[in-house]
């Protein structure tokens, strides 16, 4: 009876080794695995690519003339059309002028699935005049969107609301497409 | 087994019987007055052109509108491949089978050019030995049965008239009372009329093309429609005011007696002075001065002529063509001064509307998606036709107006040796919604230092008018 009731101690104690002898090289596997992965590098944003992008600007006809021009141009939609705005708000870099007529900021830009983009932009400080002011700005902006990115049409917002008209003449209420008459031969 | 076998056999020969019979020959005969042209069909489509020139009639299209336009004397029909709607008169109707596009311009199936090309001009086909005679008078129509049945509850009676096949059917108030329903090209029939049992309906009677329903004193036409599954049309009937839908609300029309009037908007006005030139001329001023004279020089010519604004008041840019709609105006034309950031830019310039090509489109998918989901049969409400009606007409409003336009560019450009700048197209505010032809003329550029000289000139300004109404002579009378 002592001979079996020592079998069954020393078999419990042989189980506990067995189990604080796994419990202990289990903990150094973790931790060697842990020093031996090397960390995960931040990754390193890599440049967009450069490409040939066509701007709209104002010529001394009052019509639109496209001025291409090579920028780095990534591929997200959102993204492709803050570089169009940026490079249009920079002004061109031949004779042709400017279409704003004052430093509008890009305030906000959505992009429906559908391919409709919103620019919301900050109003200009003063009133303009003519239709031509207005023609010349909003479809130079519309136009080199649609040029360079998916985007089927384009409404302008001013101070992030929807205006009838900017000088008395364009229907802003609604989004817009490529307007091919406003652009000089 | 071998019944079944007969069966099926018999089916399918009774099937091809019936698509031989709509298949044309490879050449068809048609004869009018004496005159005789051979046609070849297309996918057992005819050529609507060569039938046009047989009639003596004039098939255009127009490209901007992808329309084809078929006029014989005042009768005019437009139609366009792929579109099942089709303006007869200025009426929108719906076909069973679309216009295609073939290589005379456009074809279309026999039963089509009866129905909605001969028939507006006042012919019918009727079949020779190799084709058809087209001959003058409508045709018998094709006979239907009509079985009434009426069904008297508290307040209303429902009466359905049971048909033995599909027909297009509109269901109309009479203005002295009762109900008709017509049936374009339908040679109805009564099916035992003396069943028809009802306190509220008096008598269902057959004419051609049409059904007229006697109805008691103070009963009306309180809604239609026409069903499938079975062919009826079913009514309600009522004391209710016998209107079928609300009446919209609308503006009042304006008093107007005479020929219909040309009207001229000086843009701007009131608060809103337009652009200010560096001599403090502004665009209110200008465009007001023009606007009288060209008032004038129209007048001289013959025309009633009506101005949006004659004096320094502000007016609402959606007014002022709501204006002419409501005067039902021949004529739209908004007179406007320009002003760029670029100084040197100079000259004259005519702008029409522009619709907003893709958002057509999506708005022909919408009116699509609501034919589909209508089972093509609920076409009855209104506004899925008005809105392809309102597509249509607009389309050709557009046409009008580019025309007006040039007409108006050319003679700005001849009589005052103004830089060219063109014809335009732009979503304009003032324009839309005009249901007429519809221009804005920009006369000038008030920024540019010359040009501004030149029309703060009363011989300039009235140069302008000059110009200006003598292209829109040139339009009326091509018109």
């Amino acid at each position: 009876m002592k001979g079996r009731l020592l079998v069954i101690l020393l078999a419990g104690l042989a189980i506990g080794a067995l189990l604080a002898w796994l419990l202990v090289t289990g903990t150094t596997h973790v931790a060697l695995v842990e020093d031996v992965i090397p960390a995960e590098p931040p990754p390193t944003p890599t440049p967009a690519p450069e490409q040939r992008i066509t701007l709209f600007f104002a010529g001394g006809d009052g019509l639109l003339h496209p001025e291409i021009r090579t920028v780095p141009l990534p591929e997200d939609t959102a993204a492709r059309i803050r570089i169009v705005f940026a490079e249009l708000l920079a002004g061109p870099r031949s004779s042709l002028q400017p279409i704003l007529p004052y430093p509008a900021e890009l305030r906000a830009l959505f992009v429906t699935p559908g391919g409709r983009a919103y620019l919301d932009i900050s109003g200009p400080p003063e009133p303009l005049e003519g239709s031509a002011t207005e023609l010349m700005m909003v479809y130079g902006l519309v136009n080199s969107v649609l040029l360079n990115t998916e985007v089927v049409a384009v409404q302008v917002l001013f101070e992030g609301t929807e205006r009838a008209t900017l000088t008395g003449h364009l229907d802003l209420s609604r989004p817009l497409v490529l307007n091919k008459d406003l652009i000089g031969r | 087994m071998r019944k079944t076998v007969l069966i099926a056999l018999v089916a399918i020969l009774l099937v091809t019987t019936g698509l031989q019979a709509q298949t044309l020959p490879p050449r068809l005969e048609f004869r009018h007055q004496g005159l005789k042209i051979e046609t070849t069909p297309v996918r057992n489509h005819v050529e609507v052109s060569p039938i046009m020139t047989l009639l003596g009639g004039e098939a255009a299209f127009s490209a901007s509108a992808g329309v084809w336009a078929l006029s014989l004397g005042e009768h005019l029909v437009q139609v366009a491949p792929d579109r099942r709607l089709v303006l007869v008169n200025g009426k929108l109707a719906e076909v069973q089978d679309a216009p295609i596009s073939s290589p005379g311009g456009i074809a279309v199936r026999l039963s089509f050019l009866d129905d909605f090309i001969l028939a507006p001009f006042g012919f019918h086909l009727e079949p020779i030995v190799g084709g058809y005679s087209i001959v003058p008078g409508v045709s018998s129509g094709k006979p239907i049965t009509i079985r009434p049945a009426a069904a008297d509850f508290s307040a209303t009676t429902t009466l359905v008239l049971s048909l033995d096949r599909a027909v297009e059917a509109t269901v109309e108030a009479r203005p002295g009372g009762g109900v008709v329903v017509l049936l374009p090209r339908s040679a109805p029939r009564i099916e035992s009329p003396n069943r028809l049992r009802s306190r509220r309906v008096r008598s269902v009677v057959a004419a051609p093309g049409r059904l007229e329903i006697d109805l008691s004193p103070t009963i009306g036409l309180i809604s239609w429609n026409v069903l499938t599954g079975p062919d009826r049309v079913v009514m309600e009937l009522g004391t209710v005011p016998p209107t079928p839908t609300p009446a919209p609300i609308i503006a009042r029309p304006v008093e107007r007696s005479g020929p219909r009037p040309i009207v001229i908007d000086p843009g701007h006005g009131g608060d809103d002075t337009g652009a200010v030139g560096a001599s403090g001329l502004s665009e209110k001023e200008l465009t007001l001065v023009i606007a009288r004279r060209l008032a004038q020089a129209l007048r001289s010519a013959g025309y009633p002529v009506r101005l949006t604004r004659d004096g320094d008041a502000g007016r609402a840019l959606t007014d002022r063509a709501a204006l002419a709609n409501r005067l039902d105006a021949r004529l739209f034309v908004s007179l406007h001064a320009n002003a760029s950031t670029v100084a040197s830019v100079h000259g004259a310039e005519t702008y029409y509307m522009s619709l907003d090509d893709r958002a057509s489109d999506e708005a022909a998918q919408f009116t699509a998606d609501l034919e589909n989901r209508a089972g093509g049969a609920g076409l009855q409400g209104g506004s899925t036709l008005d809105l392809i009606l309102w597509d249509m007409a607009q389309s050709e409003v557009l046409n009008e107006s580019a025309r007006l336009a040039l007409r108006v560019q050319a003679r700005l450009n001849a009589l005052l040796g103004l830089k060219d700048r063109g014809v335009k197209q732009a979503p304009f505010v003032v324009l839309t919604g005009a249901t007429m032809p519809a221009v804005l003329v920009e006369v000038g550029f008030l920024s540019n230092s010359e040009e501004l000289e030149q029309l703060a000139s009363p011989t300039h300004q009235q140069g302008l008018a000059d110009a200006i109404a003598l292209g829109i002579g040139d339009f009326l009378v091509g018109q």
